[in-house]
């Protein structure tokens, strides 16, 4: 029971915390704009222009393609593609690890349908086609994410570790993260991988789901209270910046709306504009003039 | 000295005013055919002791910034680190609610995956040198921020990061860091996270300016302020300006044999062209091609003569943002009092970026004026054959820079490139070009930062990579005096970094490489101009 809390606890803390600093970033105030070229939305300017090549360009539509944009943030968000084109060596480590945390969060989800998918003790020749579906994707799943998770999370460790110039810029605090992670997933490997059909997991799971007591194993209860805490801790450090990337492209570098009249822009610089903030600038150059004699 | 290789960030707070690295030319990143050659180049020079007492010249031995002066007293010292403390807490209050959320951003989700470092011009002209990677002046900063401001800094210290020994050497080296930036932004396009350590680089210069009151004075004082006060950061006052208008349509009249007019101050005109009043100081030639060339395309276009309203600069954009709002705003108003239907940019960078890009959220959009650059307009005037051209004029080998505001920053890749390519049958491309360009080394100010020795670190490390691009171009032709090379700046801050360049390293009277604007290479080729357009060309 005490482990079903912990697992609900941590996914609920996870979820809450990174929608909670996403809402914080939403909600800051509008920013001016910082447009970085090339913008994958700017339809018709493919080669990295936008609507400023064009003469009288507000007396013309702003074609936007949502398309190009959502594209490019996928190619991002799955392969990591700024890394792949720009350092090579460290994308190989970096995904191996993103990939792998992307297998796990499938073989999380396959294990729950799992739990209402294979009834337990049927041989796995005797499931329908969804059962092996599930069941064969679950060993996929899982296989793939725990090795690959590991191999990253390990290798980028020992690259911090090894490397002189990333050595120079990583704090302890870096290292913990990636040993977190790292442990979590070894712990993992050694409570679930000596079953690879994840049977023993898809029990646990199971029990955890439906709040059922279970003698859970030393092992078992350390990997889960270790998953629980990286879910916990993720949110609150910088690990958290699949939060934080939505914003540096979307509202940032590719926040390139112009504030031209009766737009969406045009409506929210008018309520900037009213802001009066609570702090001021102290240089002289900025004092605000003092009448004669006060 | 450090070794390099060793340097690390917290090293910035050493307190020896010891000076912590020194470039030599042979670390520096070699330059191409015929710069390879021992001799070639000048080596690079230590601080004079003068400077070293007065100045901070313990970051690299450069002096950027010659309004921040050694203290004189313990208190002075102390009064130093707390402002610069106040004004570091102030970067995240509301009285910075322009940039809070990528700030924010930026400051608390680096990877230190340092793929920035390659993207970096800077760096890379160092020979990769530790202090100059994008991440570094980033880093000292997070360390000073964690170390005073944040719960985790205070309880766990070093753990996180917080383990920086702040003191006037500190503050001072990391204020002259934040100038060996060129706010480029390359490095932002390659993050995989999109963050932006110009923008940090910024914020430190904001901290010194719009808090302590320091700012290199050729930015500030004699530019902005000055600005501010006679109506050009040159100085040039208002009968100024139309004393010169009135020469340079005398000269050009006795130059080209032709009866020039510039429109000033004319109500209801279409295009109000804002130029960087530099030009009429020192590149002359540019705003007369702009003049030759709108006159015989028939464009309904005026100058203005008001305050604020013949000079687009905008130094506020690279350290002070209450600065570039004041000037953004009082030039918007004379495009607004002028009544015209469009502002158009003049060649010159960084004003493209203040006032269309900066500016687009400074100003309610009711009444506010459209922001164009001219190199549209200049595409328009080709394609339309409004004016005739003869492309054989300009028969020499051309290259086009592209400043880092007008094609990375606002998208404008094409235009300036269809001209070029129109108007100049032997045009190359540098490698690489387009959004992907190398910043001039003039860039946020360094163009005009002439204090002490900082021309050095600005034309041998900061220009250095450019050079490499421009000789790379060149490379068949370069050897030969005889054949004109033609170096395409648009930009008024990147022309003064080419000046910079080929004056160091001599290249125009070695080699004829030669550089000016876009304008001036197609009035050059406007077929009723019966004299070549640049003196280089004029038979001798």
């Amino acid at each position: 029971m005490l482990l079903s809390l912990i697992a609900y606890l941590s996914i609920f803390l996870f979820i809450g915390i990174s929608v909670y600093k996403a809402y914080r970033f939403a909600t800051m105030p509008m920013h001016g704009r910082m447009d970085l070229y090339p913008i994958p939305k700017e339809e018709g300017f493919e080669h990295g222009g936008s609507f400023y090549e064009e003469s009288e360009w507000w007396k013309k539509p702003h074609k936007v393609s949502h398309v190009r944009e959502i594209t490019e943030m996928l190619k991002e968000i799955v392969f990591i593609k700024k890394l792949f084109e720009n350092q090579r060596p460290l994308w190989w480590i970096s995904y191996a690890l993103h990939l792998g945390i992307y297998f796990l969060m499938c073989w999380t989800i396959l294990l729950v349908i799992g739990v209402f998918s294979i009834p337990n003790g049927v041989a796995v020749e005797n499931l329908n086609v969804w059962g092996s579906l599930i069941y064969y994707l679950t060993v996929l799943t899982g296989i793939c994410g725990l090795a690959l998770a590991t191999l990253g999370s390990g290798a980028l460790f020992l690259r911090r570790v090894f490397d002189n110039t990333l050595k120079k810029h990583t704090t302890p605090q870096e290292y913990f993260n990636l040993l977190l992670i790292f442990a979590a997933l070894v712990t993992g490997i050694m409570t679930w991988g000596t079953d690879l059909s994840f049977g023993t997991a898809r029990e646990v799971t199971g029990s955890l789901v439906t709040f059922s007591d279970f003698t859970a194993t030393t092992l078992q209860t350390l990997n889960i209270i270790l998953v629980g805490i990286m879910l916990i801790y993720i949110p609150i450090s910088k690990m958290s910046h699949y939060v934080g990337k939505y914003f540096t492209f979307h509202k940032v570098l590719w926040d390139n709306d112009p504030n031209l009249k009766g737009s969406a822009i045009s409506h929210e610089v008018k309520k900037a504009s009213t802001f009066k903030p609570t702090t001021s600038w102290s240089a002289p150059h900025l004092k605000p003039p003092v009448a004669p004699g006060k | 000295m450090i070794n390099s290789k060793d340097l690390c960030p917290k090293d910035l707070g050493r307190r020896s005013d010891e000076q912590l690295i020194k470039l030599e030319l042979d670390q520096l990143m070699p330059l191409l055919a015929p710069y390879d050659k021992p001799g070639m180049e000048s080596q690079l020079t230590d601080p004079k002791p003068a400077w070293k007492e007065k100045y901070c010249t313990t970051l690299d031995g450069y002096v950027g910034v010659g309004t921040l002066v050694r203290p004189k007293t313990k208190e002075e010292e102390d009064e130093f680190v707390r402002k610069f403390l106040v004004g570091l807490e102030k970067i995240f209050s509301d009285a910075n609610n322009g940039v809070l959320q990528p700030l924010m951003l930026t400051y608390d989700y680096c990877a230190k995956c340092d793929t920035c470092s390659s993207a970096c011009h800077v760096y890379e002209a160092t020979g990769d040198n530790e202090m100059y990677r994008p991440i570094f002046r980033s880093e000292v900063l997070r360390k000073i921020m964690k170390k005073y401001f944040t719960t985790s800094g205070k309880l766990l210290g070093s753990f996180v990061g917080a383990d920086i020994d702040v003191n006037w050497e500190t503050i001072a080296r990391l204020g002259e860091l934040s100038y060996r930036c060129n706010l480029c932004r390359r490095c932002a396009q390659t993050c995989p996270l999109g963050l932006d350590n110009s923008l940090l680089a910024k914020e430190i210069r904001k901290i010194f300016s719009q808090e302590m009151g320091i700012a290199p004075t050729p930015i500030h004082a004699k530019g902005t302020l000055n600005q501010l006060k006679t109506g050009s950061s040159t100085g040039l006052t208002k009968a100024a300006f139309l004393d010169t208008l009135e020469f340079l349509e005398e000269d050009t009249e006795e130059r080209f044999g032709i009866k020039l007019k510039f429109p000033v101050d004319k109500k209801g005109a279409d295009i109000l062209l804002i130029h960087n009043a530099g030009e009429f100081i020192a590149w002359p030639e540019n705003p007369v091609a702009f003049a030759i060339l709108m006159n015989a395309a028939g464009l309904n276009w005026t100058l203005s003569s008001e305050i604020l309203g013949y000079d687009s600069v905008n130094y506020g954009l690279w350290y002070d943002d209450p600065m570039a709002k004041k000037l953004a705003v009082g030039q918007m108003q004379v495009a607004k009092d002028l009544g015209v239907n469009r502002m158009v940019m003049g060649e010159c960078g960084h004003a493209h970026k203040a006032a269309a890009v900066v500016a687009d959220r400074m100003n309610l959009a009711d009444g506010k004026i459209p922001v164009e650059s001219c190199f549209p307009m200049f595409w328009d005037i080709v394609k339309n054959k409004r004016v005739k051209f003869d492309p054989s004029k300009n028969n020499f080998p051309v290259t086009l820079h592209d400043p880092c505001n007008v094609v990375r920053q606002m998208g404008i890749v094409q235009p300036q490139r269809n001209v070029v390519k129109a108007l100049c049958p032997q045009f190359r491309e540098m490698a690489p070009h387009g959004t992907e360009n190398y910043c001039c080394g003039g860039g946020s100010g360094f163009a005009i930062m002439n204090d002490a020795n900082f021309p050095e670190f600005r034309t041998q490390i900061a220009s250095r990579v450019k050079f490499n691009q421009i000789l790379g171009a060149f490379k068949d032709e370069i050897a030969d005096p005889s054949i004109v090379k033609y170096i395409c700046a648009p930009c008024s801050n990147c022309k003064g970094a080419m000046r910079g360049i080929l004056e160091h390293y001599d290249a125009t009277e070695k080699f004829n490489l030669q550089y000016s604007g876009l304008v001036e290479l197609m009035v050059n080729a406007m077929v009723d101009l019966k004299v070549p357009f640049f003196e280089f060309l004029e038979e001798k």
